[in-house]
C-alpha cells in the first residue's frame, strides 16, 4: 500500500466514523482498516476498493439503527402547529411593544418637527423590535421543542416498560420473541366525544400565557398608572421594576409550567388520568409560585402611592380616595385568591371531565 | 410512469433484506473474519456487499446471535465472528421456516407453468 493509498483509506474511514456515535467509532475504525486492507490485498487497487464500498455517508447510514429523532411522527403535527402559534404570539406583541416604546420616547423628546421624529421612532422601534423578536422567538422555539422532546422521551420509556411487563407476566416461556406481543385486550376504549381536547380549546390558554409572558418580560412598565401633565405623559409603574430581575424568573417559570400542561393536554388529545394528574400538579405548582411572587417577593412598586401623589400634585383630591385604599398586601391577597380560585376551577373542570367522560383505563 | 424505473431495485432490496440474516448465520458455525465471509458468500452465489455485511455483523452481535473476538496475534488485528448458542437456536428455526417457505413459494411460482 503506497502512502497515497493509505491516506485515501484514512480519509474514507474518517468520513464513515465521524457520522457514528462516539461509542462505536474506535471499533468500527479497526474493522474498516481490516476490511479495506483485506479488499486491497485481494483487488490491488485502493481506487477500486473504495469505489466498491461506495459513498461513506451511506455506509455509515447502515450502522445506524433504531429511532434517531427528537420529536417523532406521532407528535410532529401538533408540534408544528404549536410552534406556529407560539412564534406568532411572541413576535407580534414584541413588535407592537417596541413601536409603542419608541413612539413614547419620541413624544417625550419633542412635539415640533413631528414628521422626521416619527419616522425616526418607527425605524428605532423596528430595529429594536426585530432583534428582540429574533431572540425571543429562538428562546420560545427552544422551550417548546424541549417540552415536546421530553414528552417524546417519556413516551418511549413508558412503551418500553409496558412491553417488559408483559413478557414477565404471561409470556415468560416464550422468552425474547414474545416481548412485544400485542393482544386485543390492550386496546384502549375510544374516548367519549366530550373527552376529546381540541386545538381550539387550548389555543385561548396558550395565547394568553404567551402574550402575558411577553408583556412581563418586555413591557412590565406597561402595567402602570398614566397621567398627562403639561402635554407630556407621565407613568407610575405598578410593579417594582428595580427588583424585576429576580421576580421575573419566578413569574416566567410559573407560566412555563402552565404551557407544559397545555402542551401535554394537546398531545394526549383527550381527558384521561395523565392529563388530570398533570393538571393537578401544574396547578399546584402555579399556585405555589404565585404565592411566592405575591407574598414573599417585593413585587409592587413601594413608592406607588407617593409617586402618584407627586405626579398629580394639586389635582390629587379626586384620587385621594382611591390612594387611601391602595394597600399592597390587600392587592396581593386579592390577586392570589383570584389565581387560586381560577386554578381550582380549571382543575375541577378537568377532574369532572376525566371522571365523567375520560377513559379510566387509559393511563398513557 | 417514471416510478417504474426505481421500483424494481426497491422490491429486489426488500426481497433480499430478509435473507441476509439467515445467509450470514448459516456461515458462522466456525469463527470467520469479515472479508473471508464476503468471499465465501460470493463463491456460493449469495453475494453481500461489504458495506451491508459489516454493519449487519455488528447488529447480529448486539442482538446476541453472534459473538466476536479480536485476534491480535497475526500481521494485523482481525475481528472473528462466531454464532452463539442462541444464534444457533435461532438459525435452526429460521432454517425450518425458510424450507417451508421455499416449498410453498415453489408451488406458487410453478402454478402458471402447469
Amino acid at each position: 500500500m503506497t502512502p497515497n493509498e493509505k491516506g485515501l483509506m484514512e480519509r474514507y474511514i474518517y468520513q464513515v466514523i465521524r457520522r457514528l456515535s462516539k461509542a462505536q467509532r474506535n471499533e468500527v475504525r479497526m474493522e474498516l482498516e481490516e476490511l479495506i486492507s483485506d479488499m486491497y490485498a485481494d483487488k490491488g487497487s485502493m481506487e477500486e476498493v473504495l469505489t466498491q464500498l461506495g459513498d461513506p455517508a451511506k455506509f455509515a447510514g447502515q450502522y445506524q439503527s433504531g429511532q434517531q429523532y427528537l420529536i417523532g411522527p406521532e407528535y410532529f403535527d401538533t408540534y408544528l402547529w404549536f410552534i406556529k402559534v407560539i412564534l406568532i404570539c411572541t413576535a407580534a406583541p414584541i413588535l407592537v411593544i417596541s413601536l409603542v416604546n419608541a413612539f413614547g420616547q419620541a413624544s417625550v423628546i419633542t412635539s415640533q418637527n413631528a414628521v422626521p421624529v416619527i419616522i425616526r421612532a418607527i425605524v428605532d422601534g423596528l430595529t429594536i423590535g426585530i432583534s428582540d423578536v429574533l431572540i425571543s422567538c429562538i428562546s420560545a422555539f427552544g422551550a417548546v421543542t424541549l417540552i415536546f422532546a421530553i414528552m417524546e422521551h417519556q413516551k418511549v420509556k413508558i412503551e418500553r416498560k409496558r412491553s417488559e411487563k408483559w413478557s414477565v407476566e404471561k409470556l415468560a416461556e416464550q422468552k425474547k420473541t414474545a416481548e412485544s406481543r400485542w393482544m386485543p385486550s390492550f386496546l384502549e376504549p375510544v374516548p367519549d366525544k366530550k373527552a376529546l381536547i381540541s386545538r381550539g380549546d387550548s389555543i385561548v390558554g396558550i395565547v394568553f400565557i404567551v402574550i402575558f409572558c411577553v408583556l412581563l418580560i418586555f413591557a412590565p412598565h406597561f402595567f402602570a398608572a398614566v397621567f398627562s401633565e403639561n402635554e407630556t405623559v407621565k407613568t407610575v409603574p405598578v410593579f417594582n421594576l428595580d427588583q424585576w430581575g429576580s421576580i421575573l424568573p419566578v413569574f416566567a417559570l410559573s407560566l412555563l409550567v402552565g404551557l407544559a400542561d397545555e402542551i401535554l393536554k394537546l398531545v394526549v388529545g383527550c381527558y384521561c388520568k395523565l392529563v388530570m394528574i398533570s393538571n393537578i400538579v401544574c396547578g399546584a405548582i402555579q399556585i405555589a409560585l404565585s404565592a411566592v411572587v405575591l407574598k414573599a417577593m417585593p413585587i409592587w412598586n413601594p413608592n406607588f402611592v407617593a409617586e402618584i401623589q407627586l405626579a398629580l400634585g394639586d389635582e390629587a383630591n379626586p384620587a385621594e380616595k382611591f390612594l387611601s385604599l391602595w394597600n399592597a398586601d390587600m392587592v396581593s391577597n386579592g390577586l392570589l385568591a383570584f389565581i387560586v380560585l381560577f386554578t381550582l376551577v380549571e382543575i375541577g373542570v378537568t377532574v369532572y371531565k376525566t371522571l365523567r367522560y375520560g377513559a379510566p383505563i387509559r393511563n398513557r | 410512469m417514471g416510478e417504474g424505473k426505481d421500483l424494481l431495485p426497491v422490491l429486489l432490496l426488500e426481497l433480499r433484506r430478509g435473507t441476509l440474516t439467515i445467509s450470514v448465520l448459516s456461515q458462522m458455525k466456525e469463527p470467520k473474519y469479515g472479508y473471508a465471509l464476503v468471499q465465501s458468500l460470493e463463491e456460493k452465489g449469495v453475494a453481500i456487499d461489504p458495506n451491508t455485511l459489516y454493519p449487519l455483523l455488528r447488529r447480529l452481535e448486539n442482538q446476541g446471535l453472534l459473538d466476536s473476538k479480536w485476534e491480535t496475534g497475526g500481521a494485523k488485528p482481525r475481528k472473528y465472528y462466531q454464532r452463539t448458542e442462541y444464534g444457533t437456536e435461532i438459525y435452526k428455526r429460521l432454517k425450518t421456516y425458510w424450507e417451508n417457505l421455499s416449498v410453498g413459494m415453489e408451488r406458487l411460482l410453478r402454478e402458471e407453468e402447469a
